[in-house]
């Protein structure tokens, strides 16, 4: 955050790292101080370009570069307007289309390119679709009602789930409590000695321990799996569609030189070939160079195109 | 390998004649071109005739040779061959009063250490010009950087050159490997050597197959030596079933031996007179058809005067008419 510095009071903000940047809607920081002092004496102008301004208008620098602060305000305005969803087109094309068309607008306002033009058409575009857009955002409320719920949910199960482990919790110390307690009232009253007893306690605890041993692995069962649909619930078990393709048959690759064929590679050294040629030095083979390759490559090059051509 | 290559497909022709009608045709083609261009001065018997064409082919063509053979560092054999083969293509539709076969054959020695991976700089390339100055050598050096891309699109991309030399070297392999009754094939390779660079100054790379133009030069030179050979092509190259293929080997055989009897060097004479016309020649037309392009737009040429500072153009005066 120190490569940015305020405008207007320059130094301030490396002095103070704490400080906000603020940004506006044309582009520009402003630390927190510098946006008070500016509205304090009731003018409101940007300080590099001069633009109209309102105290309101300054939000919190959430981005690293002042203009993608601006970009992200504009699109939210202009998606406020422009909120249709992929099931409203008939094809992927026309939405692809339509998702241009809401990048040209933000890229316009946002470089100040065509601005009339542009807001010209937004205001277009929201008489002609406004019950869209209306629809649209009952949706977007909607769904987004839906969501929180279920935030809401989980976070009460959690909660639950916690203070379900914290009474066990202290169950299990009462129980031992309890469990010590009664061995010293026996100790005191009972008439048996005290190694029986001690044995008889100490059979006891680990009963429990076992018991509580149980308890941990006692998994609630639950009414619904995690992908949300609800156990027992009788789903499709049809098998799927099976594709049947040709399988793949390896055939080696059949080349067609002109003339006589030459020999493999592996087994140039067997039929004596390599002992014509050039023993490859240590240097070479650390490069994996082998005397067979060069021996390979003329004998492949003296039959390549060797026969003339039939006909 | 030579049997997918480009230049099996497109750079192998069936015979002479082809070549002889491809050449006539760029021949043809550049007599239109300074007809159409309007100049005054123009009459048939400035243009070179085929067989003038050829003799100053050849010519420069050698002077290639002594080129390569002189550079320093020296130069492999395959880089010679490729450049050889490269200035002969280039050839083969264009004609020499169009390009003037100094700086093209400069741009196909370059052009064939490039592809062939023999690395030389340009300043190292023009200090082979022991001729010049330095002033000059930059000079040439420019010209051919301006010419490669030209050279290139001539060649219609087909870089790769397949030379019989490896073919050689496979061929002798196999002989010490599988055909005992020649005792030593070694004795064959000085002259098979020889009949190969003298292969490379004819046509024999244009019709047959490198690998044939090897075997061809290593029959030679066994029967020179008075060694009988038919026993490897029946018996190892599997041909003895094969009488068409076989009979078809000879002939190629046989065709190129011809090609390589048939070539001489041009007479001195005869040469300097056909040197004259062509710098005649090019010192009238180089002038209207050059438009001094700096990027390679339009009819994708890159034209440039020809610098007449080693061969003075004489303009002599009994030939304006």
């Amino acid at each position: 955050m120190d490569d940015q510095g305020c405008p207007r009071c320059k130094t301030t903000k490396y002095r103070n790292p704490s400080l906000k940047l603020m940004v506006n809607v044309c582009g520009h920081t402003l630390c927190e101080n510098c946006v008070e002092m500016l509205f304090v004496r009731g003018s409101g102008n940007c300080v590099q370009c001069d633009t109209p301004l309102r105290k309101s208008n300054f939000r919190v620098q959430l981005f690293e570069d002042a203009s993608v602060d601006k970009e992200v305000e504009i699109r939210k305005k202009v998606m406020k307007i422009y909120n249709k969803r992929e099931f409203d087109f008939s094809s992927l094309r026309d939405y692809n289309d339509y998702l241009e068309q809401v990048e040209d607008i933000v890229y316009n306002l946002t470089n100040n390119i065509d601005v009339e033009n542009t807001k010209l058409r937004m205001e277009q575009y929201q008489r002609e679709n406004k019950d869209i857009i209306q629809r649209n955002k009952a949706k977007l409320t909607r769904e987004q009602e839906e969501l929180e719920e279920l935030l809401l949910l989980e976070q009460q199960s959690n909660e639950q789930r916690r203070l379900e482990v914290l009474q066990e919790e202290k169950r299990q110390l009462q129980a031992k409590r309890k469990s010590k307690q009664a061995l010293l009232d026996e100790l005191e009253q009972s008439q048996l000695p005290a190694t029986i007893l001690l044995a008889q306690h100490k059979v006891r605890a680990a009963q429990l321990e076992t018991q509580i041993e149980q308890q941990k692995q006692n998994v609630k069962p639950t009414s619904l799996f995690s992908t949300g649909i609800q156990i027992g619930q009788t789903v499709s078990l049809q098998p799927l569609p099976r594709i049947q393709e040709v399988l793949y048959q390896y055939k080696p690759l059949q080349v067609e030189t002109y003339g006589p064929p030459a020999p493999d590679l592996e087994q140039l050294s067997r039929f004596g070939y390599l002992n014509h040629v050039r023993t490859a030095m240590p240097q070479d083979t650390a490069g994996g160079y082998t005397s067979a390759l060069a021996c390979y490559r003329a004998i492949q090059d003296a039959f390549s195109g060797l026969f003339p051509l039939k006909g | 390998m030579f049997h997918n290559s480009s230049q099996k497909k497109f750079w192998t022709f069936k015979n002479e004649d082809e070549l002889e009608k491809m050449r006539c045709m760029a021949n043809e083609k550049f007599r239109r071109k300074a007809l159409e261009s309007g100049k005054h001065a123009v009459s048939e018997a400035l243009f070179l005739e085929r067989y003038e064409e050829d003799a100053v082919f050849r010519h420069y063509e050698r002077r290639l040779l002594d080129f390569c053979i002189a550079f320093k560092p020296v130069m492999p054999k395959s880089v010679v061959g490729t450049a050889l083969m490269y200035f002969r293509r280039f050839y083969l539709n264009n004609s020499v009063m169009d390009y003037h076969p100094r700086i093209i054959m400069l741009t196909c020695a370059y052009l064939s250490c490039k592809v062939d991976e023999f690395n030389v700089s340009s300043t190292q390339f023009v200090a082979n010009l022991l001729q010049e100055t330095p002033a000059g050598q930059e000079r040439v050096a420019e010209q051919i950087l301006e010419y490669e891309l030209l050279l290139i699109q001539q060649l219609n991309f087909h870089l790769v050159v397949h030379n019989p030399y490896r073919p050689m070297e496979g061929l002798l392999i196999d002989l010490k490997t599988r055909y005992p009754t020649l005792e030593n094939p070694e004795s064959l390779r000085k002259s098979a050597d020889d009949f190969l660079s003298q292969a490379a100054l004819t046509d024999a790379g244009l019709l047959f197959s490198p690998s044939q133009i090897a075997l061809t030069s290593i029959l030679n030179s066994a029967s020179r030596a008075g060694l009988n050979m038919e026993s490897y092509l029946t018996e190892c190259l599997g041909l003895k079933e094969d009488k068409e293929t076989l009979s078809k080997l000879y002939e190629s055989m046989r065709r190129m031996k011809t090609l390589l009897k048939k070539y001489e060097l041009p007479k001195q004479e005869e040469l300097s007179f056909y040197k004259q016309k062509l710098e005649r020649i090019h010192a009238e037309f180089a002038t209207s058809s050059n438009k001094r392009k700096r990027g390679y737009e339009e009819d994708g040429h890159v034209a440039k005067e020809p610098r007449l500072t080693e061969e003075v153009g004489y303009f002599f005066p009994h030939f304006l008419i």
